[in-house]
Formats: C-alpha cells, sequence, structure tokens
C-alpha cells in the first residue's frame, strides 16, 4: 500500500494530485524558512562580531537591558504558541469552534507582544535617553534585530487575521487545509527565532 | 509497483491547460522552457552590455595614464561589469538559464514544482538589472563588485541603488533555488533514482540550496549597508564603532559560494558534452555526483582566505587555508574523470566538444592558480594585483562562460529546432580560446611583477603587456559578436535539427525539437543510467514522442 493509497482511504474527498500538490507546497515552505533562518543568522553574526570587536559589552553609557520586562513578554509570545499549536490541533480533529477560538487567542498575543514590544522600544529612546538605530553599534545591531522579528511578528498576525477570515468563509475542509499549517510553521519558527534573540541580547 | 502507483494521476502525471494567446505563452509563460529561454535571451543582452564595460576598461589601460574616460568613471565602470557578470550574467544564464530549460525534462517531469513562483523569479531579473545599470544616473558604485566599506559608505547614490538590485535579484536566486530543489527531490519520474539521474541535474541539485542559503547571507549584508548609507545605522563605519571587516566576513560567506554556483552547473553541462561526444560513458558517474555535493559543502567553510590582509587572527589562517586546499581534491577527481572519459573514446569535435574540451584545459589553469592563492604567503604577495584578476578570469571566463558556450551550441537545437552553424562555431571557438588566453596569460606575470587591480592608471613598464592584452580582447569581442550574429542568424537558416541531432542519450533528446508544453505525452519509466552507449536506451513509455498522438491528461492510466 502506498501513502498516497492510504490517504485516500481516511479522507474520501482528496483526490492524489492534492495530495502531493501539498507534500511539495510544505516542502517548498520549509526551505523558505530556512533561507528566513540564515538572514537571521547573519544579522545574529554580526551583532555578536559588533559585540565582541568593541570595550565591552553593553558599551559605555548605555545600561543592560531590562530582563524582567522582556522575561514576560516572551512568555506572552510563547504562550501565542501553545495556543496556534492546539488550533491547528482542533482544526485536524474537526472541532471547528474551538479552533477559531484558538485562532483568535493567538492572534490577540501576538498583537500583545507587539504592544510590548513598542512600550520597550519607547522607554529606551525617550524616558531613558539610551539610545536610537542610528547613535551607536548597541542601538544597530539591537533595533535592527527585533525590529527584523517584530516585522515577522506583524506579518504572522496579519497572516493569522486572513486565516480567521477564510476560514469563517469556509476555505479550509478537514483534508484541505495547507494554508493553516504554513501559518503554524510559521509561528513556531517565529517563536524559535525569539527564544535566540531573548537568550543573546537579555542573558547573555 | 508501488512507486509508480503513486505517480499515476498524480502531479508527475498533471498537464497544466495549455497557455493561450502571444502574452501567457511567451512574456508571462508559467512553461518552464520558456522562462528558461527568457532568461537566456535576458542575460546575454546583460552580457553585450557589460561586454561594453569590459571594452572601455581594456580602452582605457592602452596607456599607462588612461585618458579614454575619466579616472572616477573607470571605477564605477569596473563596478558595474563585475556585477553585471557576476549576478545578472553568470549566475541567471547557469541556474535560470539552461537550468529551467532542461533540468526538468531530464528528470522526466513536466515542469517545476512551483510555475507560478519560476515566473516570479524570472521577472524580477530584468527589474533589478534595469535597476543596475540606472546607478549610472546617480553616481554608480566605485568599490568593485566587492564594495568593500568604507568606500562603499562614501559613494555616491548609486551605491544604495546597487544594493537593492543586488537583493532583488537575490530574492529571485533565493525562489530559483527553492523551486529546484523541491523539483528534483519530489518530481523524478518512476525509476528515475538519485544514482540515476544525469550529471546536469546533480550539478543544479549541488547549486540550488547555496542559491537558497548563501544567497540569504548576501540579503542580510546588502540590507545592512543599505540601512548604513541611507539611515546612518553603524554596522560597518569605524568611526561609529563598527567593523569594515565584518562586511569582507559577511560578503565572503555569500560570494565564496557563489564561484560555486557559477561553477557547479558549468560542470554539469560538460558531464553532459563529453559523454556524448565521446560515445563512451562517463568515468566515474558517482564520483563526479558526489564531488559537486562536496564541493558545495566546503565552499561554506573557506570564506576567509580572501581575507588573508586583512587581519584575520593567525589561529583562523591556517584552517581556512587548508579547507581551501581540500576543495582541490573533489575538483581534482572531476577534472580526472572528465579526462578518462575523453580516453579512447570516439571523439566527434563539434563546437560544444571543442567549448568542453576547451573549459578542461582553461579550468584547470584557475583552479591551479586558486591553489597558489589558498597558500597564505603567495597570498600577501599578489593579493589585489593583476594576478588575482587573471585567475578569476580563467575560472569565470574560462569555466563558467566556456561551460555556457559549450550548452548553447549543444542544447540550441533543443530550444529553437535548428542547429547553429558550425563552421562559425568553430570560428568562435578558436578566436575566442585564442583571444581569450592572450588577454588574461599575461595578466598572471604582471601581477607577480605588482600591478595592482581596480587602478585607472599604471606604471610605465607594464604599457606593453596591456596594450597587448587590450588588442586581444578585442579580438575576443569579435569572437562573441560571431556567436550573437550565428544565433540570430541560425534562428531563421539553420539545418533543421530533429529531435536527437547529437545521439544523446538523456531525455531531452527523446522528445520533439522544440518540446511540446507538456514535455512527456506519458511521463517515462528510467531503468538506468544514460551514459551506457553500447546498450539500448533504459526508458519505458516514450514510443509515441514523436508521433501526432496526443498527450495522455492527468488521471488517466
Amino acid at each position: 500500500m502506498s501513502v498516497a493509497s492510504l490517504a485516500r482511504g481516511a479522507h474520501g474527498e482528496l483526490d492524489q494530485l492534492y495530495i502531493e500538490t501539498r507534500e511539495l507546497r510544505l516542502q517548498g515552505f520549509l526551505l523558505f524558512l530556512v533561507s528566513d533562518c540564515v538572514l537571521f543568522s547573519s544579522f545574529i553574526f554580526a551583532y555578536l562580531y559588533l559585540r565582541n570587536s568593541g570595550q565591552g559589552w553593553p558599551p559605555p553609557g548605555i545600561q543592560r537591558l531590562d530582563v524582567a520586562f522582556a522575561a514576560w513578554n516572551s512568555v506572552v509570545l510563547f504562550g501565542s504558541g501553545a495556543t496556534m499549536h492546539y488550533a491547528l490541533e482542533n482544526f485536524k480533529h474537526g472541532k471547528w469552534m474551538a479552533y477559531m477560538w484558538f485562532l483568535l487567542a493567538t492572534i490577540v498575543l501576538g498583537a500583545g507582544f507587539l504592544g510590548g514590544q513598542a512600550y520597550e522600544y519607547n522607554h529606551l529612546i525617550y524616558a531613558e535617553h539610551v539610545t536610537w538605530w542610528g547613535s551607536g553599534i548597541f542601538g544597530a545591531s539591537f533595533f535592527t534585530l527585533t525590529g527584523m522579528h517584530g516585522m515577522h511578528v506583524f506579518f504572522g498576525v496579519c497572516y493569522l487575521t486572513v486565516l480567521v477570515l477564510q476560514s469563517s468563509a469556509g476555505v479550509y475542509t478537514r483534508g484541505k487545509y495547507f494554508g493553516i499549517t504554513a501559518g503554524t510553521l510559521y509561528w513556531h519558527f517565529v517563536d524559535v527565532i525569539w527564544v535566540v534573540l531573548f537568550s543573546i541580547f537579555y542573558l547573555l | 509497483m508501488a512507486v509508480a502507483a503513486v505517480h499515476a494521476g498524480g502531479i508527475a502525471d498533471h498537464i497544466h491547460p495549455e497557455p493561450q494567446g502571444f502574452v501567457r505563452r511567451y512574456v508571462f509563460s508559467l512553461d518552464h522552457k520558456i522562462i528558461g529561454i527568457q532568461y537566456i535571451i535576458t542575460a546575454f543582452v546583460f552580457f553585450m552590455l557589460a561586454g561594453l564595460l569590459a571594452e572601455a576598461i581594456r580602452t582605457q589601460l592602452l596607456n599607462p595614464g588612461g585618458g579614454f574616460v575619466a579616472n572616477g568613471t573607470y571605477n564605477e565602470i569596473y563596478s558595474i561589469h563585475g556585477s553585471t557578470m557576476v549576478w545578472l550574467v553568470t549566475i541567471p544564464l547557469l541556474t535560470g538559464g539552461f537550468g529551467n530549460l532542461v533540468f526538468p525534462i531530464m528528470i522526466g517531469a513536466r515542469d517545476v514544482a512551483f510555475p507560478w513562483l519560476n515566473m516570479l523569479s524570472f521577472w524580477i531579473f530584468p527589474v533589478s538589472g534595469l535597476m543596475l545599470f540606472s546607478s549610472f544616473l546617480l553616481g554608480a558604485p566605485t568599490a568593485g563588485w566587492m564594495e568593500y566599506p568604507p568606500v562603499s559608505l562614501q559613494g555616491a547614490a548609486g551605491t544604495s541603488m546597487w544594493c537593492a538590485a543586488i537583493f532583488l535579484v537575490g530574492v529571485s536566486s533565493t525562489m530559483t533555488g527553492i523551486n529546484f530543489v523541491v523539483t528534483i527531490l519530489k518530481m523524478r519520474a518512476p525509476g528515475m533514482t538519485f544514482t540515476r539521474m544525469p550529471l546536469f541535474v546533480w550539478g543544479q541539485f549541488a547549486t540550488a540550496p547555496l542559491l537558497m542559503i548563501a544567497t540569504t547571507a548576501l540579503a542580510a549584508a546588502l540590507a545592512a549597508l543599505f540601512i548604513e548609507r541611507q539611515f546612518g545605522v553603524p554596522f560597518f563605519d569605524p568611526a561609529k564603532g563598527g567593523s569594515p571587516v565584518m562586511w569582507q566576513h559577511m560578503f565572503w560567506f555569500y560570494s565564496h559560494p557563489a564561484v560555486y554556483i557559477m561553477i557547479l552547473p558549468a560542470f554539469g553541462i560538460i558531464s553532459e558534452v563529453l559523454p556524448t561526444f565521446a560515445r563512451k560513458p562517463i568515468f566515474g558517474y558517482k564520483l563526479i555526483a558526489f564531488s559537486s555535493m562536496s564541493i558545495a559543502l566546503l565552499g561554506f567553510m573557506v570564506w576567509a582566505h580572501h581575507m588573508f590582509t586583512s587581519g584575520l587572527a593567525p589561529f583562523l589562517q591556517l584552517p581556512f587555508m587548508i579547507l581551501t586546499y581540500v576543495i582541490g581534491v573533489p575538483t581534482g577527481i572531476k577534472i580526472f574523470s572528465w579526462t578518462a572519459t575523453l580516453f579512447r573514446g570516439k571523439i566527434h569535435y563539434t563546437t560544444a566538444m571543442l567549448f568542453a574540451i576547451g573549459f578542461i584545459a582553461l579550468f584547470t589553469i584557475g583552479g591551479i592558480t586558486g591553489i597558489f592563492l589558498a597558500a597564505i604567503p603567495f597570498d600577501l604577495h599578489v593579493h589585489g594585483t593583476y594576478f588575482i584578476v587573471a585567475h578569476l578570469h580563467y575560472v569565470l571566463v574560462g569555466g563558467s562562460l566556456m561551460g555556457i558556450f559549450a550548452g548553447m551550441y549543444y542544447w540550441f537545437p533543443k530550444m529553437s529546432g535548428r542547429l547553429l552553424n558550425e563552421t562559425l562555431g568553430k570560428l568562435h571557438f578558436w578566436l575566442f580560446f585564442i583571444g581569450f588566453n592572450l588577454t588574461f596569460l599575461p595578466m598572471h606575470w604582471l601581477g607577480m611583477e605588482g600591478m595592482p587591480r581596480e587602478v585607472a592608471t599604471y606604471d610605465p613598464q607594464f604599457t606593453f603587456w596591456n596594450r597587448f592584452e587590450s588588442f586581444a580582447s578585442y579580438l575576443m569581442t569579435f569572437a562573441i559578436l560571431i556567436f550573437f550574429f550565428n544565433a540570430i542568424w541560425s534562428i531563421r537558416n539553420g539545418k533543421r535539427a530533429g529531435a536527437n541531432p547529437w545521439g544523446a542519450r538523456t531525455l531531452e533528446w527523446q522528445i520533439p525539437s522544440p518540446p511540446n508544453y507538456y514535455n512527456f505525452k506519458h511521463v517515462p519509466t528510467v531503468y538506468g543510467l544514460p551514459y551506457d552507449f553500447s546498450t539500448p536506451l533504459p526508458y519505458k513509455g516514450l514510443d509515441e514522442e514523436l508521433t501526432d498522438s496526443p498527450p495522455v491528461p492527468a488521471g488517466a492510466h
């Protein structure tokens, strides 16, 4: 028995073409995430390089970043990873209402993370007059990397909102839901990137 | 028959609806063959422009004091020449061009995995090319194709345009890479196992991950340079605590693999042309395939050998030197395998074969000077001199471009249905081969004597060889004009080729020239390697390809 015919047995409405198209898309999407990961890695390399080339870190006149606030904000983001996981699982098991609630929770938590980040930026730039993007290598590496990550979260929130609209319109069925799988993978990817960024900016 | 059952009626058997109308067919086409031809034509247009810039460089160097163009303009000219030749000519020709044109047919697929993404990749490419050339209007970059800071930070606005253009063409390359990896992994015909894939497909399979991974690293470097120039965010400016050497790390982490992006597909072309015209199985099939993969892997571990004079820590220099030597091993394996393929073969000296043999000779010279340059003491002596210019042109012109010409003469009949004229082709080869060597061989000793590259004037003691090289380079340009004339003339007046003018055995030659948009009427089943010239073809299901019968659509068994 081939994989394809097993899948056909489980979901009668599926055709062979769709199964293979989904496999292609999944693989293509994973490769996209790999190349996106390289983009982050290059900037992380730049940050570590600059960090080790100067006179200690943080550079003179700059406070260490506030770990406590960022840690709470991270909890919000990781929480959204968990809700996204349950959204996908519920969809797979046909629990449509639970899926929608978990998806909406993910959007709220993701937006909450962005709000927290905006608060932190505001605090660093205006309240403490510490630094801004162009004022030194600290600002350059911190705002570029966390800003890039923030953009990823922002695009993710937009995409998940589109998912809500599409799901209400009945675009996804029990057999055809690659859009939701891709959203979940992307969201977990953004989470993992944040684990690394949090470690190297706040803990290191 | 589990494998065949999966494919029957699935993606491998799927036939896209035939496109209607000129725009859908030839402009915004989803057909990988048309996209490949679009890539080839566009890249050759950029090749002509960059060739004109090269002749401007050589004309300036006729006299020690220059005088053809202003010194600042000279800097802009060689920067755009290098950038164009690397990003708009060689890489698009070898991956998007020849890759798209033939590798899906070679693995028995009806298209690539994501045709729409393929079309998008192509259309980004001419746009970014126009952006790159429009940087002349804003004051083009002046720091060479490497754009080292701090010079690139001080350049006119065109440098930012350069960053944006190269970033965009990188996005196009990344999408092509993803597309090709998925196509090769998922869309091979039944029986087309990895160890039965033609070596051109192996070349693309080794290149595509480099396109996908290394190009993104370059994108990061370009983005950093762009935002530093536009918004004053310090990454590379030492006055603000940044590091210019960091650019060199980020740039070469891409650009050394980029060297292999430009040569691995050419290796693939040579590995198809040699057995076909020697009428012999390729020697060391598996070794050639796996050495491509190991070159691709090692390519990520040697970038700092471009930076021996940049204050690299001594404990880092030695490993980079040794790893660079290690790359010589898989490359040597290939050279020996090709030579052994020729040994006692029944060699047909077609133009494609001449270019392939010329490739082996010139690439070996370029490779060996590469081994010289890996040696730190020697590199310290010739770094930034014309020795480097000679080395890189032996690899990129003697290697990649000779491979491209071999591929053009070999696959032109498959593209157009007509053969290129062989007499003009041989004239092209000999004039090009002689002109190339006369231009670039003397650069080795100019470099050893210390003539610096990327400078608009030079010491009068180097006058003789510079004039000699300039006149030889005009010969090379004349040879290329013959090629363009030949290509344009042969599209209408060339000899009709038929399906398989060379008696080659890979799948693309078993279907009509030019192929139908669906490639295969039935997706074939593959039973062996395509290189055993004494045995019957190892394919089943191709009986109706050259008849008038209709294709078999998806779902029919």
